[in-house]
């Protein structure tokens, strides 16, 4: 886990022409990212207990899945051997309602949850912010009995709105900026660039809906 | 595009423990999957006309989405500029019925497909076989009127079972074997592995559901 406070000067670094005045500072490059995932990965390795259903939560999350399931794939366990997994993918969309503090609706159906059960899911997030999504979905998917969940998440945002759920699993710790970039994105805008970057006024402006 | 006729022997890759015996040999070793998609994405951003909206058709495609992202980031056009692109993920399911010769179900709703008039979709598929999917595809999109629609396939098949559709990109054009890897699965197995390989007689029976 790395604790990310300090923003980088963009001119320092390559950023899309088109993006360039839609950003204010670069806060975590591209490299970084790939190599602290390797390392997430081999935790995620050492501590699997069979075959992985790995599941993607879209769009968000696709860029870091994406280069989490390769670094698992060159990943090995404790004794040495490479980890089975699958891939899923899922929208989740959470609301409130009077009954519950929480709820989510998964875009997969019920035949498809239902094959989870005695499976070790990994979830596959890009960031845990209030923590009421993640923990509202880990409530509904207990219902199907999994062997076991893990949760790893790209980001955690240091904010007072947080519940206190912490992923089993995270690549930085950030404060609460309005991060774009590596599949996070402002209106479907941002996610093609590689860095997580601070969007600036302009850009907030520019993309607004 | 590359013709990839000869098979390569397993023993000289490093391939997943837990499918050595599982795969007959290697077709396309992944390093030269990723070599040529660097050449399919600077075609792609030659020919580009705009902000591009990437489909990648799962869950067959998400690898090779990935990768071609990634490639799409660092591409430039004839301008040298770099291309904007947003990311979309679809099911596609075709069914025939009595009524016409091919129809798809697709996994965005109403109002997402809608929003793609006047865009430029780029499709993004694992494989084209018989072409019968991609055709009933490219004539359901043609309602929602975009401005243009390309396809780009990481393999195409040459077999006789063809309708002789072409996508306008496509990585590697293989003769009819049973491929997996790289995103390809057989029964939700395989995709993990990093080469496209031939699967194995033992294989197929392990992995039948």
């Amino acid at each position: 886990m790395i604790n990310v406070d300090a923003t980088l000067p963009k001119e320092a670094f390559v950023i899309p022409h088109h993006y360039y005045d839609d950003v204010e500072s670069v806060l975590i490059p591209h490299g970084l990212i790939l190599n602290r995932i390797e390392k997430v990965a081999q935790d995620i390795a050492n501590d699997a207990q069979g075959p992985l259903v790995a599941c993607c939560v879209l769009k968000g999350a696709s860029v870091f899945y994406a280069d989490l399931m390769n670094a698992l794939r060159k990943a090995q366990t404790p004794d040495r051997k490479s980890i089975p997994f699958s891939y899923e993918f899922m929208k989740v969309k959470s609301y409130e309602n009077d009954k519950s503090t929480g709820n989510v609706q998964i875009s997969l159906s019920e035949d498809e949850l239902k094959s989870y059960k005695g499976k070790h899911l990994l979830i596959v997030e890009d960031i845990v912010d209030t923590g009421r999504t993640m923990v509202a979905l880990l409530e509904r998917l207990k219902q199907y009995e999994p062997a076991s969940v893990k949760v790893v998440s790209m980001l955690v945002k240091r904010t007072p709105e947080s519940n206190g759920y912490v992923p089993d699993y995270f690549g930085f710790s950030v404060p609460d900026y309005f991060v774009v970039g590596y599949g996070l994105d402002y209106n479907e805008y941002f996610r093609e660039m590689e860095h997580i970057c601070i969007i600036s006024d302009v850009g907030k402006v520019k993309y607004a809906v």
